[in-house]
Protein backbone atom coordinates (compact mmCIF):
# COMPACT_ATOMS: atom_id res chain seq x y z
CA UNK A 1 0.00 0.00 0.00
CA UNK A 2 3.22 2.28 0.70
CA UNK A 3 3.87 2.56 -2.97
CA UNK A 4 -0.04 2.83 -4.11
CA UNK A 5 0.13 6.52 -1.92
CA UNK A 6 3.46 7.88 -2.97
CA UNK A 7 2.10 10.81 -4.62
CA UNK A 8 2.69 11.18 -8.28
CA UNK A 9 4.36 13.69 -10.31
CA UNK A 10 1.79 15.19 -13.03
CA UNK A 11 4.51 13.75 -15.77
CA UNK A 12 4.38 9.98 -14.15
CA UNK A 13 0.97 10.49 -13.50
CA UNK A 14 0.17 11.02 -17.46
CA UNK A 15 2.27 7.89 -18.35
CA UNK A 16 0.63 5.80 -15.73
CA UNK A 17 -2.80 6.55 -17.41
CA UNK A 18 -1.39 5.63 -21.26
CA UNK A 19 0.23 3.24 -20.20
CA UNK A 20 -3.02 1.23 -18.69
CA UNK A 21 -5.24 2.44 -21.26
CA UNK A 22 -2.79 0.45 -24.02
CA UNK A 23 -2.93 -2.86 -21.32
CA UNK A 24 -6.71 -2.02 -21.38
CA UNK A 25 -7.18 -2.08 -25.25
CA UNK A 26 -4.58 -4.96 -25.99
CA UNK A 27 -6.67 -6.78 -23.63
CA UNK A 28 -10.50 -6.00 -24.50
CA UNK A 29 -10.36 -5.23 -28.40
CA UNK A 30 -9.99 -8.08 -30.07
CA UNK A 31 -6.86 -8.77 -32.65
CA UNK A 32 -8.37 -9.16 -35.66
CA UNK A 33 -5.31 -10.17 -37.92
CA UNK A 34 -5.63 -13.79 -38.14
CA UNK A 35 -9.57 -13.04 -39.06
CA UNK A 36 -8.01 -10.97 -41.72
CA UNK A 37 -5.17 -13.32 -43.00
CA UNK A 38 -7.57 -16.01 -43.27
CA UNK A 39 -10.22 -14.20 -45.51
CA UNK A 40 -8.06 -12.67 -47.81
CA UNK A 41 -6.25 -16.32 -48.21
CA UNK A 42 -10.17 -17.71 -48.96
CA UNK A 43 -10.80 -15.04 -51.31
CA UNK A 44 -7.58 -14.87 -52.93
CA UNK A 45 -7.10 -18.59 -53.85
CA UNK A 46 -11.12 -19.37 -54.21
CA UNK A 47 -11.79 -16.35 -56.50
CA UNK A 48 -8.72 -17.31 -57.92
CA UNK A 49 -10.20 -20.57 -58.87
CA UNK A 50 -13.20 -19.26 -60.45
CA UNK A 51 -11.37 -16.77 -61.96
CA UNK A 52 -8.77 -19.78 -64.27
CA UNK A 53 -12.51 -21.64 -64.45
CA UNK A 54 -14.54 -18.51 -66.55
CA UNK A 55 -10.92 -16.50 -68.01
CA UNK A 56 -11.42 -13.10 -68.95
CA UNK A 57 -12.89 -13.47 -72.44
CA UNK A 58 -15.09 -16.72 -71.52
CA UNK A 59 -12.39 -19.29 -72.36
CA UNK A 60 -11.06 -21.29 -69.55
CA UNK A 61 -7.29 -20.64 -68.13
CA UNK A 62 -7.21 -23.85 -66.34
CA UNK A 63 -9.44 -26.77 -66.55
CA UNK A 64 -10.68 -26.37 -63.24
CA UNK A 65 -14.40 -27.69 -62.90
CA UNK A 66 -16.85 -25.40 -61.36
CA UNK A 67 -17.75 -27.94 -58.40
CA UNK A 68 -14.34 -27.87 -57.41
CA UNK A 69 -14.11 -24.19 -57.72
CA UNK A 70 -17.19 -24.23 -55.44
CA UNK A 71 -15.82 -26.89 -52.91
CA UNK A 72 -12.76 -24.90 -52.93
CA UNK A 73 -14.24 -21.34 -52.09
CA UNK A 74 -16.56 -22.64 -49.69
CA UNK A 75 -14.62 -24.96 -47.55
CA UNK A 76 -11.56 -21.92 -47.66
CA UNK A 77 -14.72 -19.43 -46.06
CA UNK A 78 -15.54 -21.88 -43.81
CA UNK A 79 -12.08 -22.44 -42.35
CA UNK A 80 -12.12 -18.60 -42.30
CA UNK A 81 -15.35 -18.19 -40.54
CA UNK A 82 -13.87 -20.61 -37.93
CA UNK A 83 -11.07 -18.03 -37.68
CA UNK A 84 -13.36 -15.26 -37.22
CA UNK A 85 -15.60 -17.16 -34.41
CA UNK A 86 -12.11 -18.09 -32.44
CA UNK A 87 -11.09 -14.29 -32.78
CA UNK A 88 -14.30 -13.23 -30.58
CA UNK A 89 -14.03 -16.26 -28.74
CA UNK A 90 -10.30 -16.64 -27.30
CA UNK A 91 -11.01 -12.94 -26.19
CA UNK A 92 -13.44 -14.04 -23.40
CA UNK A 93 -13.94 -10.40 -22.65
CA UNK A 94 -15.11 -9.88 -18.98
CA UNK A 95 -16.94 -6.66 -20.44
CA UNK A 96 -20.93 -7.32 -20.42
CA UNK A 97 -24.00 -4.42 -20.95
CA UNK A 98 -24.45 -2.48 -23.87
CA UNK A 99 -21.23 -3.32 -26.37
CA UNK A 100 -21.98 -7.08 -25.54
CA UNK A 101 -25.62 -6.40 -26.83
CA UNK A 102 -23.95 -4.62 -29.99
CA UNK A 103 -22.22 -7.20 -30.77
CA UNK A 104 -24.84 -9.88 -30.61
CA UNK A 105 -27.08 -7.69 -33.01
CA UNK A 106 -24.27 -7.31 -35.12
CA UNK A 107 -23.74 -10.87 -35.47
CA UNK A 108 -27.64 -11.39 -36.47
CA UNK A 109 -26.91 -8.49 -39.08
CA UNK A 110 -24.66 -10.76 -40.60
CA UNK A 111 -27.14 -13.71 -40.69
CA UNK A 112 -29.66 -11.53 -42.39
CA UNK A 113 -27.38 -10.08 -44.73
CA UNK A 114 -27.02 -12.96 -46.30
CA UNK A 115 -30.47 -14.91 -45.20
CA UNK A 116 -31.46 -12.37 -48.08
CA UNK A 117 -28.73 -12.76 -50.23
CA UNK A 118 -29.47 -16.61 -50.22
CA UNK A 119 -33.30 -16.44 -50.78
CA UNK A 120 -32.40 -13.77 -54.20
CA UNK A 121 -29.35 -15.82 -55.50
CA UNK A 122 -31.68 -19.08 -55.49
CA UNK A 123 -34.97 -17.45 -56.80
CA UNK A 124 -33.05 -15.43 -59.85
CA UNK A 125 -29.99 -18.22 -60.45
CA UNK A 126 -31.98 -20.76 -61.78
CA UNK A 127 -32.89 -18.63 -64.23
CA UNK A 128 -29.62 -17.25 -65.86
CA UNK A 129 -26.73 -19.19 -67.50
CA UNK A 130 -23.93 -20.81 -65.24
CA UNK A 131 -21.11 -17.77 -65.82
CA UNK A 132 -23.80 -15.59 -64.80
CA UNK A 133 -25.28 -17.48 -61.76
CA UNK A 134 -21.93 -17.75 -60.37
CA UNK A 135 -21.08 -14.24 -60.78
CA UNK A 136 -24.65 -13.43 -59.23
CA UNK A 137 -23.87 -15.01 -55.77
CA UNK A 138 -20.48 -13.71 -55.86
CA UNK A 139 -21.42 -10.10 -56.57
CA UNK A 140 -24.22 -10.70 -53.90
CA UNK A 141 -22.28 -12.43 -50.96
CA UNK A 142 -19.43 -9.45 -51.67
CA UNK A 143 -21.80 -6.76 -51.60
CA UNK A 144 -23.22 -8.10 -47.98
CA UNK A 145 -19.43 -8.20 -47.01
CA UNK A 146 -18.43 -4.98 -48.27
CA UNK A 147 -21.90 -2.85 -46.77
CA UNK A 148 -21.23 -4.79 -43.39
CA UNK A 149 -17.18 -3.93 -43.44
CA UNK A 150 -17.84 -0.58 -43.87
CA UNK A 151 -20.61 -0.78 -40.97
CA UNK A 152 -18.15 -1.82 -38.28
CA UNK A 153 -15.38 0.48 -39.64
CA UNK A 154 -17.73 3.18 -38.49
CA UNK A 155 -19.20 1.31 -35.29
CA UNK A 156 -16.43 0.37 -33.71
CA UNK A 157 -14.74 2.28 -34.79
CA UNK A 158 -11.86 0.95 -37.10
CA UNK A 159 -10.40 2.81 -40.05
CA UNK A 160 -8.86 0.11 -41.93
CA UNK A 161 -11.70 -2.15 -42.19
CA UNK A 162 -14.28 0.76 -43.38
CA UNK A 163 -11.31 1.46 -46.41
CA UNK A 164 -11.60 -2.68 -46.95
CA UNK A 165 -15.25 -2.26 -47.12
CA UNK A 166 -15.43 0.38 -49.39
CA UNK A 167 -12.71 -0.96 -51.62
CA UNK A 168 -14.57 -4.15 -51.81
CA UNK A 169 -17.25 -2.29 -53.12
CA UNK A 170 -15.80 -0.71 -55.91
CA UNK A 171 -13.91 -4.11 -56.40
CA UNK A 172 -17.60 -5.39 -56.81
CA UNK A 173 -19.36 -2.89 -58.87
CA UNK A 174 -16.36 -2.55 -61.90
CA UNK A 175 -16.35 -6.87 -61.74
CA UNK A 176 -19.76 -7.38 -62.42
CA UNK A 177 -20.32 -4.86 -64.77
CA UNK A 178 -17.08 -6.15 -66.83
CA UNK A 179 -18.05 -10.02 -66.31
CA UNK A 180 -17.60 -13.84 -64.11
CA UNK A 181 -13.67 -13.55 -65.22
CA UNK A 182 -12.72 -9.94 -64.41
CA UNK A 183 -15.30 -10.19 -61.32
CA UNK A 184 -13.02 -12.99 -59.91
CA UNK A 185 -9.93 -11.61 -60.73
CA UNK A 186 -10.47 -8.27 -59.16
CA UNK A 187 -11.94 -10.27 -55.88
CA UNK A 188 -9.28 -12.70 -55.71
CA UNK A 189 -6.42 -9.77 -56.01
CA UNK A 190 -8.20 -6.63 -54.77
CA UNK A 191 -10.42 -8.13 -51.95
CA UNK A 192 -7.97 -11.20 -50.82
CA UNK A 193 -4.84 -8.88 -51.30
CA UNK A 194 -6.47 -6.14 -49.71
CA UNK A 195 -7.65 -8.32 -46.50
CA UNK A 196 -4.41 -9.60 -46.25
CA UNK A 197 -2.95 -6.21 -46.79
CA UNK A 198 -5.43 -5.04 -43.76
CA UNK A 199 -4.67 -8.02 -41.77
CA UNK A 200 -0.61 -6.76 -41.95
CA UNK A 201 -1.77 -3.02 -41.07
CA UNK A 202 -3.53 -4.11 -37.97
CA UNK A 203 -1.06 -6.38 -36.79
CA UNK A 204 1.55 -3.38 -37.37
CA UNK A 205 -1.43 -0.47 -35.26
CA UNK A 206 -1.18 -3.23 -32.47
CA UNK A 207 1.68 -3.71 -32.01
CA UNK A 208 2.61 0.01 -31.56
CA UNK B 1 -2.83 28.56 -8.73
CA UNK B 2 -2.48 25.17 -8.89
CA UNK B 3 -5.49 23.24 -9.76
CA UNK B 4 -7.01 20.73 -7.32
CA UNK B 5 -6.08 16.93 -7.88
CA UNK B 6 -9.12 14.93 -6.62
CA UNK B 7 -7.58 12.86 -3.54
CA UNK B 8 -9.93 10.19 -4.63
CA UNK B 9 -8.59 9.40 -7.87
CA UNK B 10 -4.85 10.70 -6.95
CA UNK B 11 -3.70 7.62 -5.78
CA UNK B 12 -1.46 5.27 -8.03
CA UNK B 13 -3.74 1.92 -7.65
CA UNK B 14 -6.91 4.37 -7.67
CA UNK B 15 -6.33 6.39 -11.15
CA UNK B 16 -5.28 2.75 -12.60
CA UNK B 17 -8.86 1.37 -11.54
CA UNK B 18 -10.31 4.51 -12.95
CA UNK B 19 -8.61 4.68 -15.57
CA UNK B 20 -9.57 0.76 -17.02
CA UNK B 21 -13.19 1.66 -15.97
CA UNK B 22 -13.40 4.54 -17.93
CA UNK B 23 -12.09 2.62 -21.44
CA UNK B 24 -15.13 0.52 -21.09
CA UNK B 25 -17.70 2.21 -23.43
CA UNK B 26 -20.75 3.93 -21.26
CA UNK B 27 -23.14 1.07 -20.28
CA UNK B 28 -20.58 -1.61 -19.96
CA UNK B 29 -19.67 -3.28 -16.91
CA UNK B 30 -16.47 -5.54 -16.29
CA UNK B 31 -16.77 -8.04 -13.79
CA UNK B 32 -14.49 -8.07 -10.53
CA UNK B 33 -11.93 -11.30 -11.50
CA UNK B 34 -11.91 -9.47 -15.06
CA UNK B 35 -11.10 -5.74 -13.86
CA UNK B 36 -8.60 -7.42 -11.28
CA UNK B 37 -6.56 -9.23 -13.95
CA UNK B 38 -6.79 -5.64 -16.16
CA UNK B 39 -4.95 -4.54 -13.02
CA UNK B 40 -2.65 -7.46 -11.49
CA UNK B 41 -4.04 -6.56 -7.98
CA UNK B 42 -5.06 -8.69 -5.27
CA UNK B 43 -8.80 -9.35 -4.71
CA UNK B 44 -8.51 -7.81 -1.37
CA UNK B 45 -6.88 -5.20 -2.76
CA UNK B 46 -9.11 -4.52 -5.24
CA UNK B 47 -12.33 -4.51 -2.51
CA UNK B 48 -10.46 -1.97 -0.86
CA UNK B 49 -9.89 0.64 -3.33
CA UNK B 50 -13.56 0.09 -4.71
CA UNK B 51 -15.03 0.52 -1.89
CA UNK B 52 -13.62 3.83 -1.56
CA UNK B 53 -14.55 4.81 -5.09
CA UNK B 54 -18.35 3.75 -4.27
CA UNK B 55 -18.01 5.69 -1.06
CA UNK B 56 -17.33 8.97 -3.02
CA UNK B 57 -20.12 7.93 -5.56
CA UNK B 58 -17.86 7.46 -8.55
CA UNK B 59 -18.33 3.49 -9.27
CA UNK B 60 -21.37 1.35 -9.08
CA UNK B 61 -21.16 -2.10 -7.81
CA UNK B 62 -23.99 -4.78 -8.79
CA UNK B 63 -23.88 -8.08 -7.47
CA UNK B 64 -26.08 -10.60 -9.19
CA UNK B 65 -26.28 -14.15 -10.39
CA UNK B 66 -25.66 -16.14 -13.58
CA UNK B 67 -27.43 -19.41 -12.92
CA UNK B 68 -26.18 -20.33 -9.39
CA UNK B 69 -22.44 -18.44 -9.78
CA UNK B 70 -22.43 -15.03 -8.15
CA UNK B 71 -21.02 -12.73 -10.29
CA UNK B 72 -20.07 -8.74 -10.01
CA UNK B 73 -19.88 -6.59 -11.69
CA UNK B 74 -18.34 -2.98 -11.59
CA UNK B 75 -18.67 0.44 -13.67
CA UNK B 76 -18.03 3.99 -13.54
CA UNK B 77 -20.85 6.13 -13.24
CA UNK B 78 -21.50 9.20 -14.63
CA UNK B 79 -20.33 11.53 -11.73
CA UNK B 80 -16.85 9.25 -11.96
CA UNK B 81 -16.16 9.91 -15.57
CA UNK B 82 -16.85 13.24 -14.84
CA UNK B 83 -14.64 13.60 -12.18
CA UNK B 84 -11.68 11.36 -13.93
CA UNK B 85 -12.63 14.16 -16.68
CA UNK B 86 -11.53 16.86 -14.57
CA UNK B 87 -8.43 15.02 -12.89
CA UNK B 88 -7.19 14.88 -16.17
CA UNK B 89 -8.21 18.64 -17.40
CA UNK B 90 -6.09 19.32 -14.26
CA UNK B 91 -3.37 16.69 -14.98
CA UNK B 92 -2.62 18.62 -18.56
CA UNK B 93 -2.91 22.37 -16.55
CA UNK B 94 0.04 21.41 -13.84
CA UNK B 95 1.92 19.95 -17.10
CA UNK B 96 1.00 23.25 -19.41
CA UNK B 97 0.15 20.41 -22.06
CA UNK B 98 -3.88 21.69 -22.49
CA UNK B 99 -5.54 21.19 -25.74
CA UNK B 100 -2.57 19.19 -27.09
CA UNK B 101 -1.94 15.78 -27.12
CA UNK B 102 0.29 14.10 -24.78
CA UNK B 103 3.77 13.40 -25.60
CA UNK B 104 4.50 9.83 -27.11
CA UNK B 105 7.01 8.67 -25.33
CA UNK B 106 8.80 5.55 -24.60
Amino acid sequence: MDEDERPLSPEETLRLIEQQETVVAKRLIPDMTLHHLAWGAAWFVGFGAFFLHHGLSGTPYARIPITVAMALLTGLMALAMLVSVFTVWQLRSPVHGASQERGSLYGLTWFFGFLAMWMIAVRFGSLLPGPERSLLWASLSMMVVAILYMVSGIVWPIRPMFVLGAGVAVLNAVGTAAGPGWHALLIAVGAGGGSIVTGLVSRRRRRR
Amino acid sequence: MTPELDPVIHAQARLRVVVTLNALAQGDQITFPGLKDLLGMTAGNLSVHLSKLEEAGYVEIVKTHKGRTPVTYVALTRRGRLAFEEYTAAIRELLGTAGTPAPGDT
